[in-house]
């Protein structure tokens, strides 16, 4: 009789226990839980919130499709509502995890030579680690703007010829500049696709430069942080 | 020797432990009544959820619970109990009149409720109530145009919007049940069918994709014609501009804007830009150069600023709009746009509302005054007690002419000579041909 009586059932949405929290800087770390079955496809997101809230927030897969685990790159924002409750938690912990949705993935009919790149502002690197991991063959530049150096978030991941980290706010990146004046200085084409992971200014002024670049907006995609 | 296949009940549990106890407190005494306890609608006789209302995202869920079972084709008996059952008891009646909304108090009861409806003892109080759920058969209401849904929810998750948390994840009909509804609705004696869902254009079935259903669909070898009701601009491959040339296609679509603004459509997590809205129009455009446009606009997003709110309006005139829904904003709880800062003043909204709507109605009239010397197939949907009949030409303007022996339901070629004066709503007059 046991085995047949319904468990809790909350629609679509479970307690997974954290693994793993990987501190990258004071605000910024890593969190590692259970996978529980979940599928996605890189680029897609979930709501993660602390276990004893009824709030949770958007955060973009960072794994890979095939890890065994679900990892997620928070920045604590200072008085949010989640983000600094999901600081105190700590390994053996649980949060709320909502099942993955989005469109912000890489269309598999694409031709395999098909290049492409990625750029990013802050923890809108999120996506792109996770593109990376699961397709390890793929030809991507990643444009990575950050403020210090510092914030490259597990940098070592990509290819360093493919790396490039604008730093805003100091000269310790490989450009010293936001990534959208790297842009402006590096025409990477019209036939590339690109896909875009951040804050709305960013994600705007890029538009801008890329329609002046002739690129069409078939070919770029935009997921935007809040 | 003949025996009875047992029945099956299944469980939605939402909130806290209590809740969790109950159900498996119910679940133990259907067992002991013979019955098999799953944990899902699917393939049962009877469904329950267990509600909880401790948050309006908890009524959501609940809520959603119930719709989930009910568009994925559950037809059993349907109980909807808990703590939302006691706090919104008429609300669900009234949504859910199939349904059996039973108090916390009463809940321990359910076991022996649904022995008695089985035995016909019972039905729900408020089955005599109409409902989103309980449509007539088409048969019975014979109205010119049929809504065939083929969709549900929504994954796009714009920030304004609660559907995705009401109606749930994007689901899709199965294409044959689809082909299936219009053949019957057509074979009722509907002439025109519109193409319903959250967002038809992510419509995905098995590898079969909204252009790919819309082709089934208009390969059915019968006389009838399609109209796609609201459709996000994202998602449109060449195959879909290509079947807007069928015969039976009518030229018009209702496609989302919400902003013209690039910025602003950032902030609503749009999935498409004002740039890739306007080649979409200028393709239809190029199949024709009449083609309606119609659209939803959304005014004092936070943070609209006045260039943001001229951009929207100047839309109006550069893609040519035939008719723009106008929304004022407003705010939903568990939306991320509920947590947006820099909320736009409820004056300055409805300033903004009614500069468009006045910039609509000129637009409106407009788009309609070019058909005044052409000709138009109409579908008569009512004849009034001055003898005009009045119905919709292919490009779902509407239409009015004298006519003697003109039935409903039926399509005629109208010649258009005029329009009538109304500011909002103006009418296409017109002269039998045929």
């Amino acid at each position: 009789m046991s085995h047949k009586v319904p468990v809790a059932n909350k629609i679509k949405t479970d307690l997974h226990e954290i693994l793993e929290v990987r501190n990258l800087t004071d605000s910024t770390f890593v969190m590692r839980f259970e996978r529980k079955g979940l599928e996605f496809e890189a680029g897609q997101h979930i709501c993660v919130g602390p276990p004893n809230g009824i709030h949770t927030r958007e955060y973009s897969i960072y794994s890979a499709e095939n890890d065994d685990y679900i990892e997620i790159l928070v920045k604590e924002v200072e008085n949010g509502l989640v983000s600094p409750s999901l600081k105190k938690l700590q390994k053996g912990g649980f949060v709320v995890v909502e099942e993955p949705v989005g469109y912000f993935t890489i269309n598999n009919k694409l031709p395999k030579n098909q290049k492409y790149v990625f750029i990013a502002s802050g923890t809108g690197v999120s996506p792109f680690h996770s593109f990376v991991l699961s397709k390890p063959e793929i030809d991507y530049t990643l444009l990575h703007g950050v403020k210090y150096g510092s914030e490259g978030y597990e940098s070592e991941t990509y290819d360093k010829k493919r790396y490039v980290k604008c730093t805003s706010r100091e000269g310790t990146g490989n450009y010293y500049g936001r990534v959208t004046d790297y842009l402006k200085e590096n025409k990477f084409g019209k036939d590339v696709q690109y896909f875009l992971c951040g804050n709305c200014n960013m994600i705007h002024d890029v538009y801008d430069i890329l329609e002046e670049q002739g690129v069409s907006t078939d070919n770029i995609h935009a997921e935007v942080y809040f | 020797m003949f025996q009875l296949a047992k029945k099956r009940v299944g469980f939605k549990t939402l909130g806290c432990r209590l809740n969790q106890f109950e159900t498996d407190a119910m679940a133990s005494k259907f067992v002991a009544m013979g019955y098999d306890v799953v944990e899902d609608s699917k393939d049962t006789d009877v469904f329950v959820v267990n509600t909880c209302t401790v948050t309006n995202q908890s009524d959501q869920k609940s809520r959603y619970a119930v719709n989930h079972a009910l568009k994925n084709g559950h037809n059993g008996m349907l109980i909807i109990t808990g703590c939302m059952a006691n706090h919104h008891k008429e609300a669900l009646e009234e949504l859910y009149p199939n349904a059996y909304v039973v108090d916390n108090e009463n809940k321990s009861a359910i076991p022996q409720l649904v022995q008695a409806h089985f035995n016909k003892e019972i039905v729900p109080a408020n089955t005599t109530q109409g409902g989103v759920f309980n449509y007539a058969p088409a048969s019975e209401t014979f109205h010119t145009r049929s809504m065939i849904k083929i969709q549900d929810g929504c994954d796009n998750f714009c920030t304004f919007c609660i559907i995705p948390k009401v109606r749930g994840r994007a689901t899709s009909r199965p294409v044959e049940d689809i082909l299936k509804n219009i053949t019957e609705v057509v074979g009722f004696g509907y002439k025109e069918v519109v193409i319903t869902g959250v967002n038809i254009s992510r419509y995905e079935h098995e590898g079969v994709k909204f252009s790919g259903l819309l082709a089934k669909i208009l390969d059915l070898p019968f006389d009838f014609r399609v109209r796609i009701s609201s459709i996000e601009p994202d998602g449109f491959d060449d195959e879909f501009f290509a079947l807007l040339t069928h015969p039976k296609m009518t030229p018009h679509l209702h496609l989302c804007l919400q902003s013209a603004s690039e910025s602003v459509l950032l902030q609503m997590r749009r999935m498409y830009t004002y740039r890739s809205y306007k080649q979409i129009v200028q393709r239809l455009r190029e199949i024709d150069p009449k083609f309606n446009i119609t659209t939803d606009i959304i005014v004092g997003f936070p943070g609209e600023s006045e260039e943001d709110f001229q951009a929207s309006l100047d839309s109006v005139d550069q893609i040519g709009f035939s008719h723009v829904h106008t929304f004022k904003y407003s705010k939903r709880d568990n939306t991320r746009a509920a947590r947006m800062t820099n909320v736009i003043p409820e004056k300055v909204k409805s300033d903004r509302s009614e500069q468009l709507r006045h910039k609509t109605a000129e637009a409106k009239r407009n788009y309609r005054q070019q058909f005044i010397g052409s000709e138009q197939t109409v579908l008569v949907e009512k004849i009034d007690k001055r003898g005009f009949a009045h119905g919709y030409g292919e490009y779902y303007v509407p239409v009015q002419f004298k006519a003697d022996e003109v039935k409903k339901n039926s399509f005629y070629k109208v010649k258009l000579t005029g329009l009538t004066d109304s500011r909002e709503e103006p009418v296409l007059i017109g002269q039998l041909i045929d």
